[in-house]
């Protein structure tokens, strides 16, 4: 649902180019961040509202505080 | 991939020790956990012949150890030996004893058929064949050896009538040692004298026979427990099968378990294939829930292929855990709010090898970040405060309903497992659904308050959404609860 925001900017672009399809280059970098890193520490960071949720240990916590909810 | 779900029989994998007939066993099982029992053995063994009694499924199969092994619902496996009538009972010990040596007790002959029918069944068990008798028996011994660390040491008294006490009955409980230590692990060794023709390269055929262990475990309840107890009657059978076949009693590490179980039902001679029950899982490092238990809640959930299940109360992880194992070709999501539940899942997912197939959250059932209708299956064990002081409180019901309920995907199952207090709360509410749900809250009625009675209608449509197909009543050791199964008809907002 959220999509993830990695420290290393330069490995993708923030949007698929055109005719990414044909990029080998690209489709092996995407796959490798879908589907093959895990995130030990780190956040997830909500696109609508900008909120964080902190990842620990590969486990996001996505509890909200009582003011949230 | 898993195996089939339902009936259809499997055929016996290439290179199974079939041994051509099809063997008669018999699987003990938690009480309410039989009829998966004998489904399980149906569609995974192609069981033939397939009896259900308390406590216990027999069955008629032709496959070998390795896929007997994999049974995931039953507590010990056993070949069986005899199964007859309740023994007639009268009050003379001594005529008791003996009629229940004459079911026990026979010819040598017989036993050594027995012995090498049960090493049959195990030499093939990836080793390489043409492995000699008396190797076959070293290699065995060594495999023991490594299990012994899952035996507790208890007074040889005991230990000739408790064994694992894994089988529930009428006036029997289930108590299964969790966590054997493995500083219990106590690998004597063994006085030379005793084994003499180990790796020699003698005569092993007499030498085994010499040297050969047993031990007999005998269980007795009902009328005939009320004359003799299962310490004497395992006694007077040790020894006289030490007279008749000049073997050695061994109540520690067997060579041979001959397990005995008298009742008002029936009297049962098994040998068990294997030392540790079928509910130890290799792959969990630590249970939660029985792991039995767990699979059996999995089968209930109709998973297939690209499924997405949920335990958004995961804890340990145990259900997800044998669900994946199971039905590897779907994705499974856990939940939970506590660290150190998580910890151990996180653990037990690792140890499992299924890290690409369980994904973790931390994240309240009352409120899933999950997108609604996303699910095909949540499965769910709902605390009821015996192990963790989480929720003690009935009135959080409709709050966890009502997430679940969201997240699936309309046709898609929801598996529950229920105290009798919350099963209670479900029943009577699902009945005033079944009613019409509008006006639930007046039906529903004693609730002093405003927020009870709210909790209590949006259960009530809740449960108009979610149609029971199922509910079952197990023992978990300790007490019992009930596994529901509802299927989501349609949103719970509509109609």
């Amino acid at each position: 649902p959220l999509p993830p925001k990695l420290g290393r900017p330069s490995e993708l672009p923030p949007e698929p180019g055109p005719g990414y399809e044909g990029d080998e280059e690209f489709l092996r970098r995407l796959h490798h961040v879908l589907l093959e890193l895990e995130v030990l520490e780190g956040s997830l960071q909500c696109p609508d509202s900008g909120r964080r949720f902190p990842i620990s240990r590969g486990v996001p916590n996505l509890l909200l505080s009582e003011d949230e909810a | 991939t898993g195996p089939p779900r339902g009936g259809r029989a499997t055929r016996a994998p290439p290179g199974a020790m079939a041994a051509a007939p099809r063997g008669r066993f018999f699987c003990t099982a938690g009480r309410g956990l039989e009829p998966f029992v004998a489904r399980e053995v149906r569609a995974r063994l192609g069981a033939t012949e397939v009896d259900c009694v308390s406590g216990k499924v027999f069955f008629r199969a032709a496959v070998g150890p390795g896929e007997l092994r994999r049974l995931r619902s039953g507590e010990r496996l056993f070949l069986l030996l005899k199964r007859r009538g309740p023994l007639p009972v009268c009050g003379n010990r001594g005529k008791m004893l003996h009629e229940i040596k004459s079911l026990v007790i026979e010819e040598p002959k017989y036993w050594l058929d027995i012995i090498s029918v049960w090493r049959k069944l195990h030499g093939h068990e990836g080793k390489a064949d043409g492995v000699s008798h008396s190797a076959l028996v070293l290699k065995r011994k060594s495999e023991e050896e490594t299990n012994i660390a899952n035996k507790r040491q208890k007074t040889e008294q005991e230990r000739a009538v408790v064994s694992e006490k894994c089988q529930v009955e009428a006036g029997e409980t289930c108590v299964v040692p969790e966590g054997m230590s493995s500083q219990e692990c106590w690998i004597e060794s063994k006085p030379s004298s005793e084994f003499p023709s180990k790796g020699c390269g003698e005569n092993p055929t007499a030498n085994e026979q010499l040297s050969f262990s047993f031990r007999v475990s005998c269980r007795c309840s009902g009328a005939i427990a009320r004359i003799l107890t299962s310490q004497e009657i395992g006694r007077a059978l040790g020894v006289a099968l030490v007279q008749q076949c000049g073997w050695r009693a061994d109540l520690r590490d067997p060579d041979l378990e001959i397990f005995v179980h008298l009742n008002d039902i029936h009297s049962v001679v098994g040998i068990p294939l294997f030392r540790l029950p079928l509910a130890n899982r290799d792959y969990i490092k630590t249970a939660g829930l029985r792991s039995t238990v767990a699979w059996a809640m999995a089968s209930l959930a109709e998973i297939s292929a690209g499924a997405l299940v949920l335990d958004p109360m995961c804890g340990l992880g145990t259900i997800l855990l044998e669900a994946a194992k199971e039905w590897p070709e779907a994705c499974y999501w856990g939940a939970d709010i506590s660290d150190s539940q998580l910890e151990g899942a996180d653990e037990n997912i690792r140890t499992a090898d299924l890290m690409d197939k369980i994904e973790l959250l931390k994240a309240s059932v009352k409120a899933l970040p999950l997108p609604s209708e996303s699910f095909d299956s949540v499965i769910s064990d709902i605390p009821f405060g015996k192990k963790f002081k989480m929720m003690n409180d009935a009135q959080l019901l409709p709050d966890i309903l009502q997430e679940m309920e969201r997240v699936l995907r309309v046709g898609g199952t929801l598996v529950l497992l229920l105290s009798a207090e919350l099963r209670g709360r479900v029943a009577a509410l699902a009945s005033c659904a079944a009613g019409g749900s509008a006006q639930a809250p007046a039906v529903a009625g004693n609730s002093s308050s405003s927020a009870q009675g709210h909790g209590e209608s949006l259960l009530s449509r809740l449960l108009g959404s979610l149609v029971p197909e199922g509910a079952y009543a197990v023992s978990l050791g300790k007490t019992d609860a009930f596994i529901h199964k509802y299927r989501k008809v349609s949103a719970a907002g509509d109609g």
